[in-house]
């Protein structure tokens, strides 16, 4: 745990603090302000991202505090979510956007670094930001198909999918970006390494987590809507495979004696 | 044929969870035998029925080809099989080709070799191959971020500032001349021939990094001064200008850079890179990467020679698959609504 007493701490704990009170206000049934708030939280978060990006003078996607900085930045897609793919779940992401800051704005250190060569490449931006963008689709996929477990619907009347037809239009939309994200990440390995494909831990869960979403695809396909809990399950177990992925260099050192690779 | 498109459908289902539940065991194994395992026997196997069944799926499924999507999704992924396949030592092995797949090659500065020292299995040492073309390495440099500086102490008491670099001058006023950085050194030794003191580069372990820094006054003869990052002050004369080598001391690196020609058997150059990492050079089927290098004296670079037969199939498989889920999952939904969309409006 460490407190940030810098104006970059600052950014997050507001951008934190704005996405817990939209939250708040939004459960109480005042959606206009719980939108405002949400919309200045997001605000504060791109001055914190475009802050970062300004001290460290490359695209702060290096280090996984600046990976969750950017992760705050969750707005326009739960608006595109929302109006575009009437998916619900507007008000969780909100609380979304509290958890994915949680980690950079206590966890982890924010010293500035120098980009290693490795990551000099023009594949360095595309490849993260894409992962990044579809981790947080796949995240609201996954807070469908908890709707859908709980047996949570939408009110009458209003133009949102049911959580698990919402949960089939995330991962629909998450899956080619997962994809994006993997084969960029391999093409990059073939230029820096020679390999494009390296058999490393951090690999094969990136390739566990678009597995999962594939048998959820196919399983789906087989049984349609007949077992709607499988089909939510895949998805979460999905979203936990993700969760691993990120964080395998930190979580691999609970398991002594395991090599951790970036 | 409904019973055989069920069956399928289960096959590739237990397929799929099936290698899920490898992937999750190769990661707690490390990349090394993960890499071992899934190039094993039983894996081939694996690898062989994945293919079959999702060619049977393209012949049992009307969708799967009819659906364009569906289509380069499906012939995608057979085709990252087929490249991985012919890539691998396996398939090296049995398509009979003997190019070296993967080695090491270490070149001293000033030096070519066309010797590739290949891998066998853990523990069991090393093979030599010969290329038929020989890599020299010009020189092997690494750049950092933060550069060293030299800093002299002028006539009126205020200090000058270059990058320590061959080459750069300070104007040090119309009484003390002019300096100039002549040599840079990372490991300064002194040595004593025919009574007369020489400053030389020695390429065993240690650092003393130094300058020589040349120093020429209006009138009068040039006179050369070494000035030590981890030493100030040693050696001074008093009557040249204060000078200090001001040089961070765990720098974060920014480039690796070997400067290759390769050469060929009538010793013609036929091509030349500065190669850094994520900058590979291509010749002759091969790729040639910045692997490692001398930790010590930085005279020796080590690359890594790729060739791999599979790369075009395996890469081509890639636009297939990204090409076809980006098609069937966004843009045939976006093309649907946008029809409806004008049907309604046209209604
Ligand atoms: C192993 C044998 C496989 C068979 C027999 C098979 C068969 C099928 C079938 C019948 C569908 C449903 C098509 C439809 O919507 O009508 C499908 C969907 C799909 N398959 Fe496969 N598949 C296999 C493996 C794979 C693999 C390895 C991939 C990896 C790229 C893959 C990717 C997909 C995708 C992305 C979809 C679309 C899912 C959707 O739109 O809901 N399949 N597959």
């Amino acid at each position: 745990m460490e407190i940030k007493y810098t104006i970059q701490g600052l950014l997050v704990y507001t951008t934190m603090a704005a996405y817990l009170l939209a939250f708040v206000v939004s459960m109480l049934r005042k959606p206009k302000t719980g939108h405002a708030l949400y919309l200045f939280g997001f605000a504060v978060a791109v001055v914190s991202y475009a802050y970062r990006w300004y001290d460290v003078r490359h695209v702060p996607l290096q280090n996984l505090f600046e990976v969750f900085l950017f992760l705050g930045m969750i707005y326009p897609v739960s608006l595109f979510c929302r109006r575009v793919l009437r998916v619900g779940g507007y008000v969780a992401d909100m609380l979304i956007g509290v958890i994915v800051l949680f980690p950079a704005g206590f966890v982890f250190h924010a010293e500035p670094q120098y980009l290693p060569p490795a990551l000099q490449s023009w594949l360095f931006t595309p490849h993260v930001a894409v992962y990044m963008l579809s981790y947080i689709v796949m995240a609201k996929a996954a807070v469908q198909a908890g709707c859908q477990l709980i047996g949570k619907t939408p009110k009458r009347g209003s133009d949102i999918l049911p959580p698990e037809q919402g949960t089939y239009r995330m991962v629909l939309a998450g899956f080619p970006l997962l994809t994006l994200g993997l084969i960029l990440g391999s093409y990059w390995g073939k230029l820096a390494w020679g390999d494009y494909w390296g058999w490393d831990p951090k690999e094969l869960w990136s390739l566990v987590s678009w597995l999962v979403f594939l048998a959820y695809f196919h399983f789906r396909y087989m049984f349609g809507r007949k077992h709607p809990n499988m089909n939510s399950l895949l998805a979460i177990l999905g979203m936990v495979a993700i969760i691993i992925t990120l964080l395998w260099v930190n979580l691999s050192k609970l398991f002594p004696g395991l090599h951790s690779y970036a | 044929m409904k019973k055989f498109r069920r069956i399928l459908m289960w096959l590739a289902l237990v397929l799929i969870i099936m290698l899920t539940i490898l992937s999750v065991y190769g990661a707690f194994i490390g990349a090394e035998r993960a890499q071992g395992f899934f190039n094993s026997a039983p894996s081939v196997v694996y690898w062989v029925v994945l293919g079959v069944a999702l060619i049977a799926g393209l012949v049992a499924f009307r969708r799967l080809i009819r659906v364009p999507g569906l289509l380069l999704t499906h012939a995608g992924c057979i085709l990252i099989l087929i490249g991985g396949m012919l890539g691998s030592e396996k398939g090296y092995r049995v398509s009979g080709n003997d190019t070296t797949r993967k080695g090491l090659m270490q070149i001293d500065e000033g030096q070519s070799t066309n010797r590739v020292f290949v891998r066998k299995k853990e523990g069991q040492g090393h093979d030599m191959k010969e290329l038929p073309f020989f890599v020299k390495l010009n020189d092997f440099r690494i750049e950092y971020y933060e550069p060293g500086y030299l800093e002299i102490e002028t006539g009126d008491g205020k200090v000058q500032r270059v990058v320590a670099e061959v080459g750069r001058r300070i104007d040090l006023g119309a009484e003390q001349g002019k300096a100039q950085i002549v040599k840079t050194f990372e490991n300064w030794k002194m040595s004593m021939e025919d009574g007369k003191r020489t400053a030389y580069e020695d390429p065993h372990p240690g650092s003393n990094p130094a300058l020589a820094v040349q120093i020429t006054p209006p009138s009068g003869e040039a006179t050369t001064h070494h000035v030590f990052s981890l030493h100030p002050g040693f050696g001074h004369d008093p009557n040249a200008p204060k000078m200090l080598y001001n040089r961070p001391v765990n720098r974060a690196i920014s480039d690796y850079i070997s400067e290759l020609e390769v050469i060929d058997k009538d010793g013609k150059i036929v091509a030349k890179k500065d190669i850094e990492v994520n900058h590979p050079l291509r010749y002759g089927g091969y790729r040639f990467y910045q692997q490692d290098y001398d930790h010590q004296a930085g005279r020796y670079t080590i690359l890594e020679a790729v060739s791999d037969t599979g790369i075009p199939v395996v890469f081509a498989g890639y636009w297939m698959l990204c090409v076809g889920v980006i098609w069937h999952m966004w843009l045939s939904h976006l093309f649907k609504n946008i029809r409806s969309k004008k049907q309604t409006d046209g209604n």
